[in-house]
């Protein structure tokens, strides 16, 4: 029986966010599913309107050739503390993929971002 | 042609020495080559800036923005190194393993390499550099650690160099953490490269960033005599004089390590790529 091939990239080790942010591109034609996990390794969150705590949002975004990019349409609050872990999974995404977003100031997040590939 | 190479087409393009110790056709996956890191201790912020971001490889179908898929060599997908896009970021893959006899042994590859296609023009001097270095150490009652790099500078700033270089000199050694345990040094920086005593070499770019074209390179190293022997570029032979390379007193826990990396530098603000498919090392095991 043939196992199905996966990967693991660290898209993003040790990276502080603040602002605008866009993981670098990952090739991934070969796979069919994946999953972004992003963990903060250290976090400065803001406090919300309701009294919770953010760091901001990602976004998945498709490319069809690593320069041009697209919403996919799923989103992901990022983690507000250190050593929590956000995700999300995606399907059906062509060529190449990142995540992008905004940390509201003066909130900012050093990330470790994996993304984790299978057939 | 040996009976080994007729049993498989797919190494008729490459020239063994009697074992293959691997051959790696990425459209079986990644096969082995992981992302280089420097060396840490309780954070990744004690390590050695330099070695904080190297990039993971990917495997890659070679898709443009003008003309789709290429597919690599030989099937659809190829081990890809990309670099930030700053100028001087490195991407950096290896691939370790370990040796059970000094002997010859030889790399053979055929890679490809080009700018990201984001801007409509050559873009021919992009990419600083890529190369290919080995991270061996004796095994019983070691002496040495020692490091043949080889690389091809394609251009620094606005100037077209098109020359190989060795290195013979790695930068000094930095304790990293509080625990005397772990030490680093950084040996891919812009300094103590030496030109190889032989002609520039144009290689094949094909006028626009999309366009890609596969090379040879094939390079020997003796670990017997701790030689660092010759290497070939297509039609490009060096066989003169033992070519530099860096030497260090033999380390605490790195005996028979034969590791093999692959690395590209980018000349400007712009993500620097270096294709691989495939690779085979063979020796005299």
């Amino acid at each position: 029986m043939a196992v199905r091939r996966s990967y693991t990239a660290i898209v993003e080790r040790d990276v502080l966010w603040e602002g605008e942010f866009a993981s670098e591109p990952y090739e991934a034609a070969w796979a069919s599913e994946a999953i972004f996990f992003v963990r903060a390794l250290n976090a400065l969150a803001i406090t919300t309107g309701d009294g919770g705590l953010e760091t901001g949002t990602a976004r998945v975004q498709l490319s069809a050739d690593g320069i041009h990019w697209v919403d996919e349409g799923t989103e992901i609050d990022l983690p507000v503390s250190r050593d929590e872990v956000t995700f999300c999974r995606v399907r059906h995404f062509g060529g190449w993929l990142r995540i992008t977003g905004n940390v509201p100031s003066p909130a900012e997040i050093r990330v470790l971002v994996s993304l984790a590939l299978k057939e | 042609m040996t009976n080994l190479q007729a049993m498989d087409p797919r190494l008729s393009r490459f020239d063994p020495l009697e074992r293959v110790f691997f051959y790696d056709d990425f459209d079986e996956g990644i096969r082995g080559w992981s992302e280089l890191i420097g060396n840490y201790e309780h954070t990744l912020d004690s390590m050695l800036p330099e070695y904080s971001d190297m990039r993971p490889p990917m495997l890659s179908n070679l898709t443009m923005w003008d003309t789709g898929t290429a597919g690599s060599m030989e099937g659809s997908y190829a081990l890809k190194l990309a670099t930030r896009a700053r100028v001087g970021s490195l991407a950096t893959s290896i691939k370790r393993q370990t040796f059970r006899k000094r002997g010859q042994i030889q790399l053979e590859c055929y890679f490809t390499f080009k700018p990201e296609a984001s801007e409509l023009r050559l873009s021919l001097d992009d990419v600083r550099a890529f190369g290919v270095l080995f991270d061996l150490q004796d095994g019983m009652n070691p002496e040495f650690r020692w490091m043949p790099h080889l690389r091809y500078l394609n251009a620094v700033d606005d100037e077209m160099i098109n020359r190989w270089q060795v290195k013979g000199q790695t930068r000094p050694f930095h304790d990293i953490g509080d625990s005397g345990e772990t030490v680093s040094h950084f040996h891919l920086g812009p300094e103590n490269w030496d030109f190889v005593d032989c002609p520039a070499q144009t290689l094949c770019y094909n006028e626009i960033a999309t366009k890609m074209n596969w090379h040879y390179l094939k390079v020997n190293v003796d670990l017997t005599e701790r030689r660092f022997i010759g290497f070939q570029c297509n039609d490009l032979v060096y066989s003169g004089e033992a070519l530099k390379h860096i030497s260090i007193p033999a380390m605490p826990n790195l005996n028979c390590m034969l590791n093999t990396a692959f690395w590209v530098e980018t000349n400007r603000d712009k993500r620097a790529f270096l294709y691989v498919d495939s690779v085979l090392l063979s020796g005299e095991f």
